[in-house]
Order: structure tokens, then C-alpha cells, then sequence
């Protein structure tokens, strides 16, 4: 894995602001794109700018191939057994809203979530708790608690891989097995797990897989509902529409098939081709080769500020946080942490409750600063990472 | 304190931009929350600091970390020094609309209001025939002891009493001449013209003057409109005020016949005396009232000083 030749691909490499190249590391939120991406996007609107499934025109015909090729193309990025099992989504967030609204869940029944979920992971059921759904939470990673709150009752998990809060990363295999024994469905939100790990959903067995586009190298307001189709077919859209149905009248209609009968309304043909792009790319460089970069700099980052006498958020083991390095120093606030990064050396990062304030609220804290990794991050940026929390570090001594 | 700073600053910088405007009321609300003993939620002070901050350590990390450490006490600092800068803005505004400067009545420090100076400056009214030891300055102006009965005037019997000692070959003099025209041609005002010859070659128009005003004590109004509005280059050519004299209406030749007496060049020595005795310093200096305006001065400074 040449990183030097990967960052020639993304043309932000050679933007310089105040004379410095920009050293991005907040791709738990959006990553960067390459040019294939951008390339592939651009080839929508300017070769066969029209909509898909729907006209019988050259370019309409051109657009329903593209879009076909897309979901062949993230079926084999997931090793999902048909392509039929892809719904698009515009992100991770929807996905999950789509199965929160559409599974057929009844008033007593319970969905269990994690401590640690994203708010798009939380709210939906929350939402649900009006039409006399029962919530439940258990301690993110502790299959012992989750074990203990798997009972009868419980309809769906609902949970996630990887945590974009700290990186940190569920048994979710098991998890998804202990859910199944209890006759649970289970939905894996995998937007920080999809974009760096190898994930076969086959292996994996979840019922309900979902991650974005925009975290894999793909164009933002993009991503992919994963469901095993027999699951599919008892979902009752709740985005409905454009698209959705193959016929109606002024009482009924007829349901398109699956999958589009979930992808209501025009869909970003632009960003699902860019999708299946990002996911070539992504899958010729190797998830492999991308998951052990990650580690190797999460490790050497990671070793570094524990010598410094930094506190980081979740397992003190890199290999157990993928990309992703939470932390806080003592005296300077998160924000400032990253207000003076981008501004002494564009080094990008994260910082505030990550869209976890429920976890942060929980544990008295205000938030952290948040390093998060991709295939273009280099030692040496690294390096300077490291040099300049040192100074930040320095302030309070 | 940072917040208090940035909300004056983008508040001022935000009538102009929308941008700025948005920080000054985010600025706004975190003031509001810290008076209200509330936390300050919208994370200016923090983007603030860390900006300055990360500036700073691009160009020395010492400095950047004084800074960081000591950054409430220097937005303290900044925000006194701003206050105290604001509240002597508004003290030279309000000196400026009052005197025609920013530092005071009669002062003829830089004010930012009038950057060139113009509202204060004067041609030295040290004349020739003047040796006074001490150097006159503003606070020893005073019409006190001061005979001006010999000195062209228009008296109305009106309540104001205006004192206007200029030179017709001084620049600043011929500057201010149309707003005091203006004050004299109030109903309200009882004026006096009082002519100090800086040069000592000009003298002779004292001498012009006062038997102008010996003929018609009327005319000297006509004399000065002529005289103020001519080059300055021909006031020193006789022939050219005695045609002015003529063009007012008066005989030339028994004006300057006038002007060659002993008694009419006594008077205008004594005139001079006596305006020495003000302690002016500098031309155009006007009384109104006893009040004293030195320098050429808008219109709404003299009026202010009327009853």
C-alpha cells in the first residue's frame, strides 16, 4: 500500500492553506474523495444526466445500467448474497429510520440499543417509546449486561460495530448470534465499520446492515440499507411514493419490487455511482491493507500520547479502535484542542460529543478531541500531529 | 471577557457584514448568559481563544502558550484598554461637535475628526510691534481690561456680543471669515471687527480701515467682504484698496488723505496695544460672549456659545 501514491489521487492534496498542505484526520465524520470519485460523479451529469427505471430513452437506459452496476457493485463490497438485499439510502441515519418505521413492531415489544449509539441509533426508538415501544439500553461492548437485557420481549437490537466515538469495537458476531438465539432481529450500524474493516454480511449473519457514503470515500447524501431479502419483503415502506409502486389507483396501489420499493422519490444517481466508485477503490487497495494502516497509526499515535500522560477515551488498545483516537487533555478544552490545531498547523479534527451526547452526558464529560484515520494519513503527518498536541500539552505545565 | 470584546467589535464590524453580525449576536448571547450567571453555550470564547492561540504557535510556541495561560487576563486588558479607547472616542466626538476638536476648546492636538487640522489652525499673532516677554498661550485670552471702543463695530443693542480679531493677509483668518460673516449678520448679535496687522507692511490697512469707518461706520462690513474675498497678493498694494474704497462707495483720496494722519496711525498703534492686551496668540481668535474660540471653527461652534 504506496500511501504517497493513494494521496496523489485526492486532489485537496494540493490545496495549500497558509502554505501548508492540510493534514485531514477527521474522516470519522466525511472522508476525502478521490479523483475517481469526483471523475465518476461528473460522468453522471455530464454523459447521461437522466433518471433511472423509468424512461426508455438512451440515456435513461444508461443511468438504470449504472445504478444496476452500483448495487452489484456494494453487493460485492459486503458479500451480501443478491443484489436485490442493497436498498441506497441518502446516509446511515436513514437506514436506520427506514427499519425503526417500517419493521413491523408492536406496542410491547423492546429494542435494545447501546450506551454508546449515535444519536441517529437513539432517537428513532425514542421516538418509538410513544407508540408504546420499550427502549432498553445495556453497556456498550459488555456482552455479559447485553446477555442479561436479551429477553423475550426484546424485537430488535439495534446496535453498532464500531463506535465513532472512541473507535472502539463490539463482538458484534457473537452479539448478532446471542440475538438470533433469542429470536431478535439484530441491525448492525456500520457506518464506521463498512469503510475500514472487510465486512462479509453473509459470515456475519446480521439481519440489517447500514453504513454511508460519505465515510468510504463516497459523495455526502449517500448510503446503503443492507437486509436479508425474506426481512425485506415484510417491511412496510414508510418513504413512499415516486418510483415505489408499480401501479395505483385512487384507493390502492401495487408495491414495486425489493429493493427499490424503499428508494422513494428521484434518487442521487450522481452519488450512487460515486458510491460504487469509492467502494472499487476502496476494494482494490485492499480493506485488509487499509485496516492494518489504521491500526499501525492508531498504535504509533496512540503510544505517543499515553507518554505524554493523555488520556484517551475507550480501550487503551489501538487494535480494539480501528482509526480512531479519543481524547482529552487536562487544562485545555477539546475545542480548543482542535481550534489550535487547524489553526497552527491545518491539522483537522474533531472535537465536541461526536453525536453521542447521551454517552457523554452519562459519564459527567463535555466531550473530546477525536483523531480519526484513513488510507491517506501518513506517518509524518502523524508525526506533526504528535508535535503539536507536545506544545498544546506544554501550556498547562 | 473575550465574548465582551468580540461583541463590541463585530457588533461595530457587523452594521457593515452579515458575517461579523452573526458572531456579534452569538458574542451577545454568551455575555447575556454570563451575566445571568449561566454558561456560555455557543463556544465563542473557546473558538476565539483557540484561534489566536494557534496563530500565535505558528510563530512562537512560547508566546503562544503565555497567551493561552494568561488569555483572561489579557482579554481583560484589551477589553479595559477598548472601553477606555470607546468612552475617549466619544469624549472627542463630543469635544469636536462642541470646539471643532477632538482634545478640547482651543486645543490644536491631531483629532481623528478633522486629521488635517484644519478647524484649529492659526497664523501666529506675533506682529512686530509686539514683545510681549511670556509666551501667550489659550488660558490667558481674556477680553478683560481691553478697550474696544475704537474698533469697527454693528451694534444692535442685541444680548450676543462677538469680538472677531483677524488679518486680512492671514490665511486661517480669510478661512473662517464666511461663517463669521454669517454670526454677524445674526439680529441677535453685536459685532466687532478688530484688525490685527501681523505683518507690519499690512499696517497701513488699519489705517484704511479706521477712517472708513470714521466716514461710515457701516462701510467697514462692505471693505471686508472685498477684502477677504480678493487674492491675498494685492493686499498690499494701496492703489488696489483705495479702488475698493471707491467701489464702496467712499472718496479715495480724503480716505487716504486719512490714513497719512498722525492721529489715524496713533489709533491703529493703540488698537494694537489693546489687542495685545487679549494675550492672543494666534488669528482668528473670536470672543463671543467672553467665551473664546481660537482658529477656524464650523458654524454650530460659535452658535453654541450665543445666548
Amino acid at each position: 500500500m504506496n500511501i504517497n501514491q493513494i494521496k496523489k489521487d485526492f486532489p485537496i492534496y494540493n490545496q495549500k492553506i497558509n502554505g501548508m498542505i492540510p493534514i485531514y484526520m477527521d474522516s470519522a465524520c466525511v472522508t476525502l474523495k478521490p479523483n475517481q470519485v469526483i471523475k465518476a460523479i461528473n460522468k453522471y451529469y455530464k454523459e447521461f444526466p437522466a433518471c433511472a427505471g423509468r424512461s426508455g430513452h438512451t440515456y435513461g437506459r444508461k443511468v438504470t445500467e449504472e445504478i444496476n452496476h452500483a448495487r452489484k457493485i456494494m453487493q460485492d463490497f459486503i458479500r451480501a448474497k443478491r443484489k436485490e438485499e442493497i436498498v441506497f439510502t441518502r446516509n446511515t441515519t436513514e437506514g436506520i429510520n427506514l427499519i425503526a418505521n417500517s419493521l413491523n413492531l408492536k406496542s410491547g415489544d423492546t429494542v435494545l440499543t447501546s450506551d454508546k449509539e449515535h444519536n441517529s441509533n437513539l432517537i428513532p426508538f425514542q421516538l418509538l417509546q410513544e407508540k408504546g415501544i420499550i427502549h432498553k439500553i445495556f453497556n456498550f461492548g459488555d456482552i455479559e449486561d447485553f446477555k442479561s437485557k436479551l429477553t423475550e420481549d426484546v424485537k430488535l437490537v439495534s446496535t453498532v460495530f464500531t463506535s465513532n466515538l472512541d473507535g472502539t469495537s463490539q463482538p458484534i458476531e457473537e452479539m448478532i448470534r446471542l440475538a438470533h438465539k433469542d429470536k431478535s432481529l439484530i441491525l448492525v450500524d456500520g457506518a464506521q465499520a463498512v469503510p475500514h474493516k472487510e465486512i462479509n454480511v453473509k459470515k456475519l449473519d446480521a439481519d440489517f446492515l447500514v453504513f454511508s457514503g460519505h465515510k468510504m470515500l463516497g459523495p455526502s447524501g449517500t448510503g446503503v440499507l443492507y437486509g436479508k431479502l425474506h426481512l425485506l419483503e415484510e417491511l412496510k415502506p414508510f418513504l413512499v411514493g415516486g418510483d415505489t409502486v408499480k401501479n395505483s389507483t385512487y384507493t390502492g396501489y401495487e408495491p414495486e419490487d425489493i429493493p427499490e420499493r424503499f428508494e422513494a422519490g428521484l434518487q442521487n444517481y450522481a452519488g450512487i455511482i460515486g458510491l460504487a466508485e469509492a467502494a472499487e477503490y476502496l476494494k482494490k487497495i485492499g480493506m485488509k491493507n487499509i485496516e492494518k494502516h489504521e491500526y499501525k497509526l492508531n498504535q504509533y499515535i496512540s503510544g505517543k500520547l499515553i507518554d505524554m500522560g493523555i488520556t484517551l477515551l475507550g480501550d487503551t488498545d489501538p487494535s480494539k479502535r480501528g482509526g480512531i483516537i479519543s481524547f482529552n487533555i487536562k487544562g485545555v478544552h477539546h475545542h480548543e484542542v482542535a481550534g489550535i490545531l487547524n489553526e497552527s498547523s491545518n491539522i483537522m479534527i474533531r472535537s465536541g460529543m461526536h453525536c453521542v451526547h447521551s454517552w457523554f452526558n452519562k459519564h459527567g464529560l463535555d466531550g473530546s478531541a477525536r483523531i480519526s484515520l484513513y488510507l491517506y494519513n501518513t506517518k509524518e503527518e502523524c508525526d506533526i500531529l504528535i508535535e503539536e498536541i507536545r506544545k498544546i500539552k506544554k501550556f498547562t505545565e | 471577557m473575550i465574548c465582551i470584546l468580540a461583541m463590541i467589535v463585530f457588533g461595530i464590524l457587523g452594521i457593515f457584514s452579515a458575517t461579523h453580525r452573526k458572531i456579534a449576536l452569538e458574542a451577545f448571547d454568551c455575555v447575556f448568559r454570563r451575566v445571568t450567571l449561566r454558561k456560555c453555550e455557543t463556544g465563542l470564547d473557546k473558538r476565539l481563544k483557540s484561534q489566536i492561540t494557534g496563530k500565535l504557535m505558528r510563530k512562537n510556541p512560547t508566546v503562544a502558550r503565555f497567551t493561552f495561560r494568561h488569555f483572561e487576563g489579557i482579554s481583560w486588558f484589551f477589553t479595559v484598554i477598548f472601553i477606555v479607547s470607546i468612552i475617549y472616542t466619544g469624549i472627542g466626538g463630543y469635544n469636536y461637535y462642541l470646539y471643532g476638536n477632538c482634545n478640547g476648546p482651543n486645543e490644536d492636538g491631531f483629532c481623528i475628526f478633522d486629521p488635517l487640522g484644519s478647524n484649529s489652525k492659526v497664523s501666529t499673532a506675533q506682529t512686530e510691534a509686539s514683545c510681549s516677554v511670556e509666551p501667550q498661550t489659550k488660558e490667558s485670552l481674556s477680553l478683560e481690561n481691553v478697550n474696544l471702543e475704537s474698533f469697527p463695530k454693528i451694534d444692535q443693542g442685541a444680548e450676543n456680543d462677538v469680538v472677531f480679531i483677524g488679518c486680512y493677509a492671514c490665511p486661517y483668518t480669510r478661512d473662517s471669515y464666511p461663517t463669521i460673516k454669517k454670526l454677524a449678520e445674526r439680529q441677535d448679535v453685536n459685532f466687532i471687527f478688530a484688525h490685527l496687522p501681523v505683518k507690519e507692511d499690512t499696517r497701513f490697512i488699519s489705517n484704511i480701515l479706521n477712517c472708513i469707518n470714521e466716514v461710515d461706520s457701516k462701510k467697514f462690513v462692505e471693505f471686508n467682504d472685498e477684502l477677504f474675498s480678493t487674492d491675498v497678493s494685492v493686499l498690499r498694494n494701496e492703489d488696489y484698496l483705495l479702488k475698493v474704497v471707491e467701489k464702496i462707495g467712499l472718496d479715495k483720496e480724503a480716505i487716504r488723505q486719512c490714513s497719512d494722519t498722525e492721529r489715524i496711525q496713533n489709533l491703529t498703534r493703540l488698537q494694537i496695544s489693546e489687542i495685545q492686551k487679549t494675550g492672543i496668540y494666534g488669528t482668528p481668535t473670536v470672543f463671543i460672549n467672553g467665551d473664546v474660540v481660537v482658529g477656524p471653527k464650523p458654524y454650530r461652534v460659535y452658535k453654541r456659545l450665543l445666548k
